[in-house]
């Protein structure tokens, strides 16, 4: 108990101390874990909401649709509606393929031709407003969001203008703008919105010559058994009926999703890897003092293992914070990930448990790669010298310190510094490169030619608009997201490092300027030393972000290079504050410092 | 001509009753080509003042002046650029780049003072050659011991052939052979017109000076002229020596 009590002791102390090092392990870690926790929950989510719905709303087993007119589609139906697996059925119903437009947008529609009082199966949920009634349309509601519309707005649906009644849920087809599952005739969908008007209000749709499709929705007694009902009865009519089981629109939901995932999980690597790279430059600035204080805690009689308690406890507790952190930021911002239209309703359930041990191992792994090697390194080093050790002394490069000696003296200094610790070279290249990658993917999906969803072919005339690209609008935010994420601890971690890169050298830097290097020079030295890295990092990110963006059809050179030169630019900024402020210490009183 | 002096150089450290006067209205004359040992106890305003003369402190008051030329109102970067030129530093802990070779440390304030990487060569290269250490150019200051690594710094401090060098406690950390070699490479140098400052309070060092001023709370306490007494420059290696 009295040991734990001085291992909590002394990493308290020690945590207060370094306040604003504690604060940036945290928000690397808490970035990094609520990423990667959103990425992984994303695939339960929609099956959870689709659940919630299609139990909220008696949702159908299997949609049966009979694109084809004919004699032969009504009796295809009624066999298919007393076939002996089938329970319960709601139809036929009319799809009338339409247009429909409001508040000067118009989007591609499916009417559905929906019964006064809906039955067993397929009970859409009024969430606003009430049921259909003659005269009057009910808007599925991710399609009435995208629309902008509510009860009371009118909308019109192919020259026909209805008041909105009610908006409502259904899970007998996917989501907005997934809605017509198959195109007019059979063919491929370009996607619309759903709207149910009532039956005779339908069939006076489908009067104007609009294409229509006949539908039928059932309940199975076994709803698993799905696949076996589709082949069972595929090729059995004299019509052509297309079979959608519910677990294809459980699916479907989450195409809306497919490269949200990726985002966010791909993002929470490169997160992590910035984690590390940040802890990692702030660990190693403070490894001859956590050596310091290793042989202060031998001197008094400490056990290596209450040594390494002290000194790993610290960014293993502060990991783990950040790791509780970032699953509640995950849980809090999971429903708007995972909902980007509103055509389920239900919540999200949380990080399961394979998720918080992702995370706990992400958090506990950032927090080992950091800080065991300086603690191997301060247990492994006799007690007397670690009484007495200073920073680690760099190695001597003279192939380096030649080649500088031809240079002008802020880039002799910048590169005689950045030889110093290569590996830090290294990290903060690879840090660039990391928010170039980012950058370059946001640009390049952003300069993407898009179809988008619910679009006429032929457009939609002057004065209306389409749609926006609900997927692409949620997917460029949340890439947005993690780019800013990215750019901020990219940000932190490019002060550090100057900083780090300034403390470690200033006894380097106060000669040189006793040797006449002017306080401008040693500034711009430390900016170089900080560039030198970047430019590598820059010119390997740019190509792996335009790979991680997937397929490029478009691509914006002109762009990504003037992000390449402001990130370039940037660093150069970001650089200086901490380099000039290095720069200007009291040269007498370092030499001082450093020969006590 | 005097290439130091000062006037009423004042320079206090600290704020309100903690205030310290580590320099207090000090008045210096350093003729060229003079050795000016400056003694007193630790803490006295030694190492402040030889800060203040190489600019690499501002004083709070009076005048600081180098080579006709008034430094105390300068820029840090006017001062710099004075410092490459007019003035090299030996300090007590040396305060050599630990990652460059001894002679990529004295190639340093010459690279920084412009001059090209063969010139910068050639005259470290002559330097080691003239504080004995040709043979050591390529070790690290780590392979050095405490009197070769003063000898380097010596070389630095003379590459740019200053008008001034300002040596702080030089033989502070060396034994008494390694004091001697430094010793005889200033009176060398001292013969050659090398204008020295020594901080020191190592009287045999000071007693190798041709002037001595005794410096006690920041204040000049006795200035005594002492080239020619018989306790110059052979005195103190003669002591030494003894």
């Amino acid at each position: 108990m009295g040991r734990t009590v001085l291992v909590f002791r002394l990493v308290l102390a020690d945590v207060r101390r370094h306040k604003a090092q504690a604060a940036m392990l945290l928000l690397a870690v808490t970035v990094a874990t609520a990423t990667l926790a959103l990425g992984l929950s994303l695939g339960g989510a929609t099956q959870t909401l689709y659940e919630e719905t299609r139990a909220a709303t008696a949702g159908p087993d299997v949609v049966a649709l009979a694109p084809d007119p004919g004699p032969d589609v009504t009796p295809a139906l009624a066999s298919l509606a007393h076939a002996p697996e089938v329970v319960a059925h709601n139809g036929p119903y009319r799809i009338v393929y339409a247009t429909l437009t409001a508040h000067r947008t118009a989007s591609l529609v499916v009417v559905h031709g929906a019964a006064d009082k809906p039955g067993a199966v397929d009970r859409p949920l009024v969430t606003s407003g009430h049921w259909v009634r003659s005269g009057g349309a009910v808007l599925e509601r991710g399609f009435a969001t995208a629309l902008g519309a509510g009860v009371g707005d009118r909308v019109t649906i192919s020259g026909r203008t209805y008041p909105v009644v009610g908006i409502a849920v259904t899970a007998a087809t996917p989501v907005f703008p997934w809605a017509p599952q198959i195109g007019p005739g059979g063919g491929p969908s370009d996607g619309g919105g759903l709207v149910w008007l009532t039956q005779s209000d339908a069939r006076a749709l489908a009067s104007r010559d609009l294409p229509v499709t006949m539908a039928m929705d059932l309940k199975l007694r076994d709803p698993a058994a799905t696949e076996a009902f589709i082949d069972a009865h595929r090729h059995t009519f004299n019509t052509r009926v297309n079979f959608h089981s519910w677990q294809f629109m459980a699916h479907q939901d989450t195409v809306m999703l497919n490269d949200t995932q990726p985002i966010l999980v791909v993002g929470s690597w490169l997160l992590s890897f910035l984690a590390i790279t940040g802890v990692a430059a702030l660990a190693a600035g403070r490894a001859a003092e956590q050596t310091r204080r290793a042989g202060l805690l031998k001197a008094v009689g400490a056990t290596p293992g209450l040594i390494a308690a002290v000194l790993l406890t610290e960014y293993l507790a502060l990991a783990l914070l950040a790791d509780a952190l970032g699953l509640a930021v995950a849980r809090l911002a999971e429903p708007a990930i995972a909902t980007p239209t509103a055509s389920r309703i239900g919540g999200v359930g949380g990080p399961t448990g394979a998720i918080i041990i992702a995370t706990t191992v992400l958090a506990v792994a950032v927090a080992a790669l950091s800080a065991l090697p300086p603690t191997l390194r301060a247990l492994r080093t006799a007690t007397v010298t670690a009484l007495a050790v200073t920073a680690h002394r760099p190695r001597h490069r003279p192939w380096l310190t030649a080649l500088s000696a031809l240079l002008p003296t802020p880039l002799l200094l910048g590169l005689r510094l950045t030889a110093r610790r290569p590996g830090r070279a290294v990290l903060h290249g690879c840090s660039t490169a990391v928010t170039l990658i980012a950058i370059t993917a946001l640009i390049t999906y952003d300069a993407q030619p898009r179809w988008g969803f619910a679009q006429h072919r032929e457009g939609w005339g002057p004065g209306l608009s389409g749609l926006p690209d609900l997927r692409a609008d949620h997917d460029g935010r949340l890439l947005l997201a993690v780019s800013v994420l990215l750019i901020a601890l990219a940000t932190v971690n490019t002060v550090t490092l100057t900083w780090s890169t300034a403390m470690e050298a200033r006894a380097n830097m106060a000669i040189a300027r006793t040797l006449g290097a002017t306080p401008g020079q040693i500034s711009a030295g430390l900016s170089i030393a900080q560039l030198l890295p970047a430019l590598p990092g820059a010119v390997a990110g740019v190509p792996l972000g335009i790979l991680l963006s997937g397929q490029v059809t478009t691509l914006p050179v002109s762009w990504i290079a003037a992000a390449a030169l402001v990130i370039l630019l940037a660093t150069t900024a970001l650089t200086a504050v901490p380099a000039r402020f290095a720069a200007r210490r009291p040269v007498a009183q370092t030499l001082s410092a450093e020969a006590a | 001509m005097n290439v130091v002096s000062a006037r009423g150089l004042v320079k206090q450290h600290g704020h309100g009753q903690g205030r310290v006067r580590a320099v207090d209205e000090v008045d210096l004359e350093v003729p060229r080509g003079e050795m000016l040992a400056v003694m007193g106890p630790s803490g006295c305003g030694k190492s402040t003042l030889l800060h203040l003369l190489g600019g690499l402190e501002r004083p709070t008051g009076g005048e600081v002046w180098l080579a006709g030329r008034r430094v105390d109102t300068l820029s840090e970067r006017a001062l710099a650029r004075l410092r490459r030129r007019s003035v090299g530093f030996v300090f007590q802990a040396f305060h050599l780049m630990e990652e460059l070779s001894a002679a990529e440390n004295v190639e340093l304030p010459a690279l920084l003072a412009g001059r090209s990487r063969r010139e910068a060569r050639r005259r470290a290269s002559l330097l080691l050659d003239r504080v004995g250490l040709a043979g050591r150019a390529r070790h690290l200051p780590s392979q050095l011991s405490g009197g070769q690594r003063q000898r380097v710094a010596i070389a630095r401090a003379l590459v740019n052939e200053p008008l001034v060098v300002l040596a702080d406690e030089p033989t502070g950390n060396l034994d008494t052979a390694a004091t001697l070699d430094v010793l005889r490479i200033f009176e060398e140098l001292r013969s050659a017109g090398q204008t020295f400052v020594i901080v020191t309070h190592d009287e045999r060092v000071a007693a190798t000076a041709d002037r001595l001023v005794s410096m006690r709370d920041g204040m000049f306490v006795d200035d005594t002229r002492l080239a020619g007494t018989g306790t110059g420059w052979l005195g103190g290696l003669a002591g030494l020596e003894g």
